[in-house]
């Protein structure tokens, strides 16, 4: 269980992470999804105690991080996979992570199993190992001390297909044991495979807090509408804007409408007069949720903290 | 004594470390070398201005110190400044959050390392330099194990005071730079206007007071007190690294 109280990083005058309060709770896969600079790397640090917040709190069961004597029993994160030193093999580097919490030397070989990294790979000194095999030994040193919290900032960065299917996969099975699992991405249609719960930030904000589907469907569903007509479209577009709903348009004579219903644009599309050549509710994707949401700004209040 | 194993697994692991044991002890080797032909040389020249006398080989061992301690300054300082340059130092302070007792036990690993090294140093040196010097050299033997400990605590002392202020300052160029003035330059610009409350500053140094620990000559102080000063520089350049670990995101 990660907990966050109005927790808020300021560097100068820019605000990282501003008033952040979520709980990330045990048994399932939370994604951490917002775009680049929203402050979930940052928010990742302040829980591992590596910045000092501003204000505010982040407590891993219930207490800071930098109490913490034995932490790789309580939490294991992977943060930057690059952050190795280049000369040192990646075994001893697992070596000096097990010592400095008491683990055995016999953990390192069996997470080295884990994350299938074999002896040769492990031997190599850390500036010869693939983006990929970085991220694995980093995935490694997180499991070392079999913690019930784990923290993966952008763990597909740099892995092929079948790694990325063995992160989902790993997640997975972690959160199935009772875990807590937290994933930051940027990557949406990774995290709607994986992630049972979001969080989403913005701008250092928390913007969601629910379950993966609820986020999907809770901006409603996208509408595709075709038109030979530019300017009845457009008209179409101000009415639907006028009401609520979110309208990108992507070709001349095509829009992608959230926040409406095939009905609803239909019938407006009749009152204008606007022939159409299509009108589909696209699959739901949380892509497009997401793009809502942080379009908006609005706020989820639906879920919050709930089903832990 | 975890955290102290584990900083012992980090220096042993880079190859870098033994080049360093390598290079400082050839450095020695080579500068006792020098030293004594020069005192040798001396002895047997035409120029009855330059002998030396017989020479306790103690003497030559201090003197090459002068240059081999930057060989060993640089094993305590990249301890800690190797770790910001890589980013390991996200991953120590995720294994170790408490910022005192990681840098306590990376002064522990420092001055037991530079300690050993110092030890090896003196004893490699005087095997050089004593058949260079002949009949030039004494080899006291409670005289030579007296200069050679007082080495080794030297180095011992400076290793951690390098790495207490590689903590604070996170560059290798910027802390050696730093070290460099504090243990060499400063004290002798100090000296140069020949002022009384000068000399004394400069002797609170601790390049000075290593000096006068590895001189013992018991002038302006005792060794002990020289010994002392130099703990109490290493301790407050812990303290600040420790300070500037907890105060600075890393």
């Amino acid at each position: 269980m990660i907990t966050l109280r109005a927790l808020t990083k300021r560097f100068g005058e820019t605000t990282a992470v501003d008033e952040l309060t979520v709980d990330i709770g045990p048994g399932r896969v939370t994604g951490f999804l917002g775009p680049n600079g929203a402050g979930k790397s940052t928010t990742m640090r302040l829980i591992l105690g590596l910045d000092r917040p501003t204000a505010g709190q982040a407590l891993i069961g219930g207490r800071p991080y930098r109490e913490l004597r034995r932490p790789l029993h309580e939490i294991g994160a992977l943060l930057d996979a690059r952050a190795l030193h280049p000369a040192r093999s990646g075994r001893a580097h697992l070596f000096a992570m097990a010592a400095s919490n008491g683990i055995p030397k016999r953990r390192v070989d069996e997470v080295l199993a884990t994350v299938g990294l074999d002896d040769r790979a492990a031997a190599k000194p850390a500036r010869a190992l693939s983006l990929g095999m970085g991220q694995r030994l980093g995935i490694a040193g997180a499991l070392l001390g079999d913690p019930p919290v784990l923290m993966f900032d952008e763990p597909v960065n740099g892995l092929d297909p079948d790694g990325v299917r063995w992160i989902r996969q790993l997640s997975r099975s972690l959160a199935a044991e009772g875990r807590t699992v937290l994933i930051s991405s940027h990557l949406m249609s990774e995290m709607q495979q994986t992630a049972d719960w979001l969080v989403v930030l913005g701008q250092g904000r928390l913007i969601a807090d629910a379950p993966t589907a609820q986020v999907i469907t809770g901006s409603g569903l996208a509408v595709r509408v075709r038109s030979p007509r530019p300017a009845g479209l457009a008209a179409l577009a101000d009415r639907l804007t006028a009401a609520g709903a979110v309208v990108e348009s992507g070709e001349t004579d095509e829009l992608t409408v959230t926040g409406s219903t095939v009905e609803r644009i239909g019938e407006l599309a009749y009152e204008l007069g606007v022939p159409l050549h299509e009108l589909a509710a696209q699959e739901a994707s949380l892509e497009r949720a997401f793009m809502a949401l942080t379009a908006d700004h609005v706020e989820y209040p639906a879920g919050a903290g709930g089903a832990a | 004594m975890t955290t102290i194993r584990a900083e012992w697994t980090k220096l042993r692991t880079v190859r870098s470390t033994w080049w360093t044991v390598l290079a400082s002890v050839v450095l020695m080797a080579a500068a006792a070398g020098q030293l004594a032909i020069y005192v040798a040389n001396g002895n047997t020249n035409d120029d009855p201005s330059d002998d030396a006398g017989v020479v306790p080989v103690g003497t030559v061992l201090v003197d090459s110190l002068e240059l081999v301690q930057y060989a060993v300054l640089a094993l305590g300082l990249l301890m800690i400044t190797s770790e910001f340059t890589t980013g390991t130092i996200r991953t120590t302070l995720q294994c170790t959050p408490s910022r005192g007792r990681l840098l306590l036990a990376k002064a522990a690993v420092t001055a037991a390392v530079t300690f050993g090294l110092g030890l090896l140093l003196g004893g490699a040196g005087a095997l050089v330099a004593s058949p260079v010097l002949g009949e030039w050299g004494a080899v006291p033997a409670a005289g030579t194990l007296r200069d050679v400990v007082a080495l080794a605590a030297y180095l011992a002392l400076i290793g951690v005071l390098a790495l207490g202020l590689g903590a604070v300052l996170r560059s290798a160029v910027l802390t050696l730079t730093v070290l460099l003035a504090v243990l060499m330059i400063v004290p002798v610009s100090l000296r140069e206007p020949d002022i009384n409350a000068l000399h004394r500053i400069a002797d609170a140094l601790p390049g000075e007071a290593g000096k006068h620990l590895l001189a013992g000559d018991g002038q302006p102080y005792p060794p002990v007190v020289a010994l002392l000063l130099l703990a109490g520089w290493a301790a407050v350049a812990l303290l600040a690294g420790r300070a500037a670990l907890h105060r600075r995101d890393a």
